[in-house]
């Protein structure tokens, strides 16, 4: 006998869910036959804040788009600004700025292994791989004065030098880190219920990754090799050497296996960006914020974060304001479009390891 | 990359003889196009030259000049270059058309912009509402749009609250204390 199909209302107030929104599913028993993500629990409008704000005072608005991840979203605005004005960056601010994006990347990966375990039902992983974020935290509290908005990489380089004895602390915490990761490999690679649960789960296949124009480690899941930080390299990328990693199969577990190398690539780049790092300045020197004004003009800048690729489009029309700020996250397409494909078909009990696995990150819906 | 800039600015005028090319340094070319004409440019770079990726879909608001600017960001993998499309649209009752067909992605821009900007989109299929909820002003990303007052008459300050007011002398009448003498200096 055919069920019943009822309407699920999944969120916004649910421990499964990624943040504040929901998701209208159609179920019949446990299946899911249609779904539909609802957003509007988080709109801050920054958008439009931001066309009334001046340069600066606009810059301290980007970090908190999306709490995981903050600094992509700062570095995206700062290399936009410096596009449109032509500024130069000092190089010893480039390898600042990729040591501080590629730390951010790890602490979010820290969260995504708490998350996507937690998701699980395997709460032991969070509790050590947040506990390990705290590490990282404590750097960026050193450098930057904040934990979790550093405000750091503005327009013009960053806002002050390393600290004495900075680097070494950062390579003692990618030693520990790195430990760390072989542990978490024992608790969630080598473990027979998540190789269970993720295995075939959330598919997405190389069609659908382009239909939707999926990025980062969704698409990178999928078989398909691509990377912002390779295919349009930005800051000093290009003269780093790293490795792409892809898996096939386009399930959670292929996710989590892309995931997995890109934490230890991280690790790497951080490695290399300290022992390469020049002396020299961090910082040119921008005009008085009041009366700083930037030609006309547009740009389109994309940074890589852990979700995927982040598009920033800010355009000046002469002032001392943004005439208009555009972020569009990789949340955009994989938590909406993606999403509301991907579940047709699922169960409800893999909702929220999928959610978890597509990076979903509410805020950047809506911003 | 300049020459495959020249050869996909070749193409484009072949096809579309009334569009506008711009190159930009590094990876960029921006080409400018009539409205009608995006379904079929886009269709175009994803299908023929392989800008498979829809990487950004944008509007503007060109209050003083009364129009709506689109821009349609493309990207392809081989060539490794960002293609600006760009189209303006007229400010009063401005109508689109739909591209979801091309990339299902583009539908949630569409959505948002139907909302915030208030462009139709011919055909474009999704729920009315999208971020805002019960909304029954006029677009909110206009630039016509004014936040601040738009909050000043919608919502209320809470009693003791209101703008530009002492709030600890509003604490201490509430709590009816004195303020004691070694913060008066602090008091306004």
């Amino acid at each position: 006998m055919r069920e019943k199909a009822t309407t699920l209302y999944l969120g916004p107030q649910h421990p499964g869910i990624t943040g504040n929104m929901m998701i209208r599913l159609k179920v019949e028993g446990d299946t899911i036959v249609g779904a539909q993500t609802e957003v509007g629990y988080l709109h801050r409008a920054f958008e439009k804040l931001q066309e009334k704000r001046n340069w600066l005072q606009s810059f301290t608005l980007m970090c908190r788009y999306c709490v995981p991840e903050t600094d992509p979203m700062e570095e995206s605005y700062a290399r936009a600004v410096e596009e449109i004005e032509g500024r130069e960056v000092p190089i010893r601010a480039k390898y600042i700025r990729v040591m501080v994006l590629e730390l951010a990347r790890l602490a979010s990966f820290m969260l995504w292994y708490g998350g996507q375990n937690g998701s699980l039902g395997l709460y032991t992983m969070g509790q050590w791989s947040v506990g390990d974020r705290n590490y990282i935290l404590d750097l960026f509290e050193e450098l930057t004065g904040g934990r979790v908005y550093h405000m750091y990489i503005w327009p013009g380089g960053v806002r002050r030098d390393l600290p004495k004895g900075f680097e070494q602390k950062v390579l003692k915490t990618m030693d520990y880190l790195e430990k760390r990761l072989g542990d978490y490999d024992d608790l969630m690679f080598d473990n027979a219920i998540f190789k269970k649960r993720t295995q075939g789960v959330g598919l997405v296949d190389k069609a659908t990754a382009i239909e939707h124009g999926v990025v980062g480690a969704v698409l990178r899941g999928c078989g398909i090799k691509s990377d912002i930080r390779i295919d349009d390299p930005y800051e000093v990328y290009d003269k780093l050497d790293f490795e792409v990693p892809t898996a096939e199969g386009g399930d959670i577990w292929a996710r989590a296996l892309v995931r997995r190398q890109e934490a230890r690539q991280s690790i790497r780049i951080i490695r290399q960006v300290i022992a390469d790092m020049p002396g020299g300045s961090v910082y040119n020197k921008v005009p008085n914020p009041q009366k700083w004004i930037l030609p006309k003009g547009d740009a389109y800048v994309r940074t890589e974060s852990v979700r995927g690729e982040i598009g920033l489009y800010l355009v000046s029309d002469g002032g001392n304001m943004p005439r208009r700020v555009h972020l569009r996250g990789a949340a955009y397409v994989h938590a909406v479009s993606l999403l509301e494909d991907v579940l047709v078909g699922e169960n409800v009990a893999d909702v929220s390891a999928i959610m978890n696995s597509l990076g979903t990150c509410p805020p950047e819906i809506e911003r | 990359m300049e020459k495959i800039k020249a050869n996909l600015i070749e193409h484009v005028k072949s096809s579309f003889p009334e569009a506008s090319a711009t190159n930009h340094d590094g990876n960029r070319l921006d080409f400018t196009v009539k409205k009608e004409c995006i379904p079929s440019i886009l269709t175009n770079f994803k299908d023929i030259l392989g800008y498979i990726h829809l990487s950004h879909i944008t509007c503007v608001d060109w209050l003083e000049e009364g129009e709506f600017e689109m821009i349609y960001i493309v990207w392809s993998p081989e060539d490794k270059i960002k293609i600006f499309v760009r189209t303006r649209v007229e400010r009063d009752n401005p109508v689109m058309p739909n591209i979801d067909m091309i990339w299902r992605q583009a539908n949630t821009y569409e959505r948002e912009f139907r909302e915030m900007y208030g462009i139709q989109f011919t055909g474009l299929v999704g729920a009315e509402e999208f971020i805002l909820e019960d909304w029954d002003g006029p677009p909110p990303m206009r630039r016509d749009f004014d936040t601040e007052k738009y909050a000043e008459e919608t919502f209320f300050h809470r009693p003791g609250r209101e703008d530009a007011l002492d709030v600890r002398e509003e604490i201490i009448k509430r709590s009816l204390e004195e303020i004691p003498d070694y913060a008066k200096k602090y008091s306004r």
